[in-house]
């Protein structure tokens, strides 16, 4: 009777093997121990020995076929006997089939939990994880009256994302303002879908409650805020402050006012005259200082700082050592004027359109102030007041003489202290001996 | 189990009887006058000078340490001195034939094996290699040192090159031969092949077969001596040192120029103590040490006893020896007996031996005895024997002046380089091949039975529909790693594969298989079951420049290896000032379903010693790239595998596992799956327990689960996880580590601590019990499962809607436990 031929099992774990040759072929004879195939798993190779007596009636596979262990592979029997039957399983694919376990893309969200408030006694422990006293801390969430439902009673995060849910939506601002004030989140808000504004928090402490008002700042009161401490936090700055008798001065500005037709030249105008005259002399202060290398400038363009209603700006009068007195007072009175309007040309107010600058609050009776350097310049002139001060008039007479307080901020980075004293000392000189065409 | 070798019942049951050769004992009996044909009379000096060099090193050593100072110079040494005052005749005639190329390798008490071999060497090299080496050894700072005021000869300097070198090592400090780094115990020099010095008693039996080994196979000349003390002979390692250097193989079945014995001499330095404990009469049963060769092979390893207290008995003796071993006879073993007169060490009374026993050995002292021979043959004078000895005190002077002066050897400045130790312990390079020649191969790799075989196979575990293909049609993790084997094969030369069952057998797990076909038996071959010598000899075989994967079939056998994992592998590259590279890739594989002695993950336990890379890749693609890696680098690494999933697939990288070479840096985890809920890191096989408890979260909780697989332990990058934990601020810990002490615990608090704020519950580790693995039924009992893994999230990290627990990790019930130590 013919026998079937099995692929054979090699240990626990190998579901099929790799069919390799058959070593007869249909027909021949096969006697009990001859080598009939090989084969071999994921770990080895092995051969078959025939075990018993007969002819080769019929093969089922060939070399590189995946058998499954067990599956008959060939038949072995009498010459002339059928071999019906024995091929059923190879009709079957040989593929085995593993079912995939695709993980479901369609991600389900982890589910809210339902939040339950709690009386907060102040002796009781909080049980809250780090990462959910973070949050509420900085969702400022009550916490403490939060029933937890971590292990143990624990607060995490998925409660305090639940009383957040709870709760109308804030707007950074009225957070911000809840945070520095301690207040905590109104009921409903006036905002777009119920959001709270900053207008709807309730404060705390009735004392303190309403006494104020939060304005947004103007885009130009951001830029300055922005270019003044900047100024202060990448300089080296200090300020040297001198005066210059201003006798001179006030006889020019008699003379001017005393002349009939003469342009309105101003206090203001003639000491940045002198001022034009001390830095062609000094050109490391006429510069812009740019970390790792200078800039000095043949040509003064001088920037005047002017206090506008929309806040300060300081227009650069380029070429200003080219101006006469003349052009030159002419020119302050456009550019201030120009900046007041908000038409000045926006290039000459950018910080490094000017070479130096002056801020001049004299008019408004300072006497001496630090004025914030413009960067990348290396300094700035305060102008200040006029005061009248005891002085050595010669021959042992005393007299009150009006002083012009100067004060010089320059950045040490570029500038020493005996140079900046020169400079401003000239500024002085400049301005003592003063003559001027007009 | 080479087919080649027919075991035939007839022949081995047949009745027969055991002949030993006879073991000569002190069969050394030429006069002086005979010996005046075989040296010149100021070889005879020089063999004097070399004895007093010893004993002046010695003297001054513990002088140092029982008076505090040595002829008016004061000091104080603090660390070691393990002398061997009297032993200086069996140091100088051991090494009186040794070359440079020639290596020897000692113990704790091997200071006048230094000074012997160092001296040797000076001898036998030519002026132009010595000033080379003198020259560029730590860019010359040592010669610069020596070199100041220097009158004299190159071999002049080169003597206080090499009495500076060591004690400036002795004394710790950073202008010593190995930067202070190793010290009394384990100084060495390698340019004059003196091999590393060992602490550990025996340590150089199995790691000398190695460099052995490496000679062999790399076809270099010069023979190798282990110097082990004759307590040492108890020792396991020794003893599989012995049995891997006698492995019939050599003789039978390595052809050409590979066939015959390993060239190495196993030195026994008898000086009769183990310390305190007397080896005849009390600790071994010997009686004589040389006995041990009958037992080890056919030869009885050419045992011999020596008379060590005659330096021209040794000499007489390692000429012979070094004959056979030239007729590639080896290996031999020689009990060269001698005594220490000094203690053990400083602090040691004598308190096991006589006044009277020391006495008699004084009374026949080695250098008195030779001095008195020399002066009757009328080969010197007492006067020049004074001179000699004058010279060598004024020398110990010179270099103990110098090198207690902490300006001109200062220790090493770790205020000024705080890392400096941190910058040694691994060597961190990337070195295609150690040696560059052509590689021994026996065909091409396209030729290769399973190369072709890999061909055939899907390089991605699914088809474009996403059906996974047969698993064995897969490429499978064994694939992976036999693809960067073979490949390093077929570019290093020197690269060396060994283990129980890596030939025939294609290792135990089949990573092997096809290998056998391509390489001849010098590069792939059955070590004996003896994990100590397979690891000893592999620390043996890189410390000479080869590169080596030595293989552990089962993780728990890490433990017969204890000290070579331990205490020698991971030290000799930091000990040496980084002279030494240590490309050893040791190759351990996790069981299970064996029961608890074949299903160990020791991993924590390595990851714990300084010194080892550790990785446990899970992917074919990962197991490749960090295959090559490992290769490609010169430090040693602990390379995981796991027997739960050779047959793996690649699940995770598109486009399958490249055929080209590529690799994957060591310390980086990688995110198998992303999600936003809770961050699941695992190390090893446990991964594929993570992703399906990452399912069931996803569908049952709604919870979606980020899997990230450390790969590598050590380095290991926290970066990742942090980023992964400021998404999730959750953390579960698992691998199949028994929990107690185990890696994850460090990990998980490291992450406490770098990402505090970011946790919203403690990391939670998730690892198998503290107890015996049971058999493969229980092992869902012992194993982490995708069970565990959620009911700890429910337990202790966030409470899963309708879940309900089925085991215990209530905090009640840690408590329990660990009051219990269970």
């Amino acid at each position: 009777m013919a026998n079937a031929i099995i692929m054979p099992r090699q240990g626990q774990s190998v579901e099929s093997c790799i069919f390799t040759d058959w070593y007869k072929q249909v027909g021949d004879v096969i006697a009990k121990g001859d080598m009939l195939f090989a084969y071999e798993t994921d770990k080895a190779s092995f051969e078959q020995e025939a075990e018993e007596d007969g002819v080769l009636l019929a093969v089922f596979c060939e070399a590189g076929d995946e058998i499954p262990v067990l599956q008959n592979i060939g038949v072995i029997g009498q010459e002339g006997e059928s071999v019906d039957g024995f091929n059923s399983n190879s009709a079957e694919s040989t593929e085995v089939e593993i079912q995939v376990t695709e993980v479901d893309k369609q991600v389900q969200e982890e589910p809210v939990v339902e939040i339950v408030l709690k009386e907060s006694d102040s002796d009781e422990r909080v049980k809250i994880s780090p990462r959910a006293k973070k949050m509420a801390e900085s969702e400022l969430v009550p916490y403490a009256s939060i029933v937890g439902t971590g292990p143990e009673g624990r607060v995490i995060v998925r409660d305090i994302e639940a009383y957040l849910l709870s709760k109308p939506k804030v707007t950074p601002l009225a957070k911000e303002v809840m945070k520095e004030e301690g207040l905590t989140i109104a009921e409903k808000g006036s905002g777009l879908a119920g959001a709270v504004r900053a207008t709807d928090l309730s404060a705390n402490n009735p004392v303190y409650g309403n006494d104020f008002e939060i304005k947004r700042l103007p885009n130009i009161r951001k830029l300055i805020a922005k270019a003044m401490h900047a100024s202060l936090q990448n300089s080296a700055q200090l300020t040297h402050h001198l005066g210059a008798d201003a006798r001179r001065l006030l006889e020019l500005r008699k003379q001017v006012k005393a002349t009939e037709g003469a342009p309105n030249i101003t206090i203001n105008d003639m000491v940045c005259f002198a001022l034009i005259k001390a830095l062609k002399q000094f050109p490391d202060a006429n510069a812009h200082f740019l970390g790792d290398s200078v800039k000095y400038f043949s040509k003064v363009h001088l920037g005047l700082a002017v206090d506008t209603e929309r806040g300060l700006m300081v227009p650069a009068i380029k070429n200003a050592d080219d101006l006469s007195i003349t052009g030159l007072s002419n020119q302050f009175k456009e550019v201030a004027e120009s900046c007041r309007q908000g038409n000045v040309d926006p290039e000459l107010l950018n910080s490094e359109a000017a070479s130096f600058t002056v801020s001049n609050l004299g008019n408004y009776g300072v006497e001496m102030f630090t004025p914030v350097i413009n960067l990348p310049q290396v300094a700035i002139l305060g102008v200040n007041t006029i005061v009248p001060r005891p002085a050595d008039l010669g021959g042992g007479v005393y007299g009150f003489v009006p002083y012009m307080g100067l004060s010089l901020t320059y950045d040490h980075q570029a500038l020493d202290g005996g140079m900046a004293t020169r400079f401003l000392k000239q500024i002085a000189i400049e301005i003592e001996n003063l003559t001027i065409d007009f | 189990m080479p087919k080649s070798q027919f075991i035939d019942p007839a022949k081995v049951r047949q009745s027969g009887k055991i002949e030993f050769k006879d073991i000569p004992v002190n069969q050394y009996h030429k006069s002086i006058e005979e010996e005046k044909v075989n040296f010149s009379k100021e070889q005879f000096k020089d063999i004097y000078h070399d004895m007093v060099l010893i004993r002046e090193f010695e003297t001054m050593l513990n002088e140092i340490k029982v008076k505090g100072e040595y002829q008016g110079i004061s000091y104080n040494h603090p660390g070691p001195a393990h002398l061997s005052i009297g032993q200086e005749s069996a140091a100088v005639g051991m090494a009186y034939h040794l070359d440079e190329k020639d290596f020897i390798f000692g113990s704790h008490r091997s200071h006048g094996e230094i000074l012997a071999k160092g001296m040797s060497a000076i001898h036998k090299m030519d002026d132009a290699t010595l000033t080379a080496v003198m020259q560029n050894f730590f860019d010359g700072t040592i010669l610069k040192i020596v070199s100041e005021n220097h009158q004299g000869d190159l071999k002049s300097l080169a003597r206080r090159f090499l009495i500076y070198g060591t004690l400036a090592e002795v004394f710790a400090r950073e202008t010593g031969f190995n930067k202070g780094l190793g010290g009394s115990m384990h100084a060495f020099f390698t340019p004059f092949g003196v091999y590393p010095n060992n602490a550990i008693v025996g340590g150089s039996g199995d790691i000398a077969v190695g460099a052995a080994l490496f000679k062999k196979v790399n076809q270099k000349d010069g023979i190798v001596v282990a110097n082990i003390g004759d307590a040492s002979m108890a020792c396991g390692p020794v003893w599989e040192g012995l049995s891997f250097a006698s492995m019939d193989q050599f003789e039978k079945l390595w052809e050409g120029a590979y066939k015959g014995g390993l060239p190495i001499i196993f030195n026994i330095m008898n000086n009769q103590y183990g310390m305190g404990g007397q080896t005849c009469g009390e600790t071994m049963g010997y009686d004589i040490a040389a006995r041990i060769g009958a037992g080890v092979n056919r030869d009885s390893m050419h045992a011999e006893r020596v008379d060590g207290y005659n330096p021209l008995a040794v000499i007489d003796a390692y000429s012979r020896k070094m004959e056979l071993l030239k007729d590639k006879k080896g290996p031999v073993l020689l009990d060269v007996l001698t005594y220490r007169y000094s203690g053990h060490s400083p602090s040691d009374a004598s308190s096991y031996r006589s006044k009277e026993e020391v006495e008699a050995w004084e009374d026949q002292d080695c250098i008195l005895s030779y001095a008195k021979e020399l002066t009757g043959a009328g080969i010197a004078s007492i006067d020049e024997l004074e001179a000699i000895k004058a010279d060598i005190t004024e020398l110990m002077k010179y270099s103990m002046t110098l090198a207690i002066d902490d300006e001109v050897s200062p220790c090493m400045d770790l205020v000024k380089h705080p890392e400096i130790i941190g910058d040694m312990m691994f060597s961190e390079g990337s070195v295609d091949k150690m040696e560059d020649r052509p590689v021994e191969v026996n065909h091409p790799m396209e030729e290769n039975p399973r190369v072709k075989q890999i061909a055939k196979k899907e390089r991605f575990a699914f088809d474009t529909n996403g059906k996974s293909f047969s698993k064995i049609k897969q490429y499978q993790l064994r694939d992976g790693l036999f693809e960067a084997i073979v490949d390093r094969f077929y570019k290093d030369p020197t690269l060396v594969a060994y283990g129980e069952e890596n030939r025939d057998w294609g290792g135990a797990f089949a990573v092997y298989r096809g290998l056998t076909e391509a390489l001849p038996y010098q590069r792939l071959f059955n070590s004996p079951i003896s994990e100590a010598s397979i690891i000893g000899t592999a620390i043996g075989y890189a410390m000479c420049g080869g590169r080596v994967i030595p293989e552990i079939m089962y993780c728990d056998f890490l433990g017969r290896c204890g000290d070579e994992v331990f205490n020698q592998l991971p030290k000799w590259q930091a000990m040496s000032g980084n002279v030494i590279k240590m490309p050893v890739v040791i190759r351990v594989s996790v069981g299970s379903k064996y029961g608890a002695q074949h299903s160990q993950d020791w991993s924590s336990l390595v990851a714990h010693i300084p010194g080892l890379k550790v990785c446990f890749p899970v992917t074919p693609y990962d197991a490749k790239g960090m295959m090559n890696t490992a290769l490609q680098g010169t430090d040693p690494v602990i390379f995981f595998e796991s027997q739960r999933i050779y047959d793996i697939g690649e699940q995770f990288h598109e486009g399958g596992v490249p055929e080209e070479y590529y690799e994957i840096p060591f310390g980086e985890p990688d995110v198998k799956k992303e999600g936003k809920d809770i961050t699941i890191l695992s190390i090893g096989a446990t991964m594929y327990r993570a992703l399906e408890a990452a399912q069931e979260l996803e569908e049952k909780y709604g919870m979606s689960a980020e899997v990230i697989d450390a790969r590598s332990i050590v380095p290991f990058n926290y970066e990742p996880v942090i980023e992964s934990l400021k998404k999730t601020g959750r953390i579960v810990l698992t691998s199949d580590a028994n929990e107690r002490g185990s890696f994850l615990k460090d990990m998980a608090q490291r992450i406490t601590e770098l990402a505090f704020d970011e946790l919203d519950a403690p990391p939670v580790v998730v690892g198998s019990r503290n107890w015996i693995t049971p058999a493969y039924e229980l092992e869902d009992y012992f194993f982490p499962t995708k069970e565990w893994l959620i009911d700890a999230i429910h337990e202790k990290i966030v409470p899963l809607k309708g879940h309900v627990v089925t085991n215990n990790f209530t905090n009640a019930e840690i408590i329990r436990r660990s009051k219990l130590g269970i």
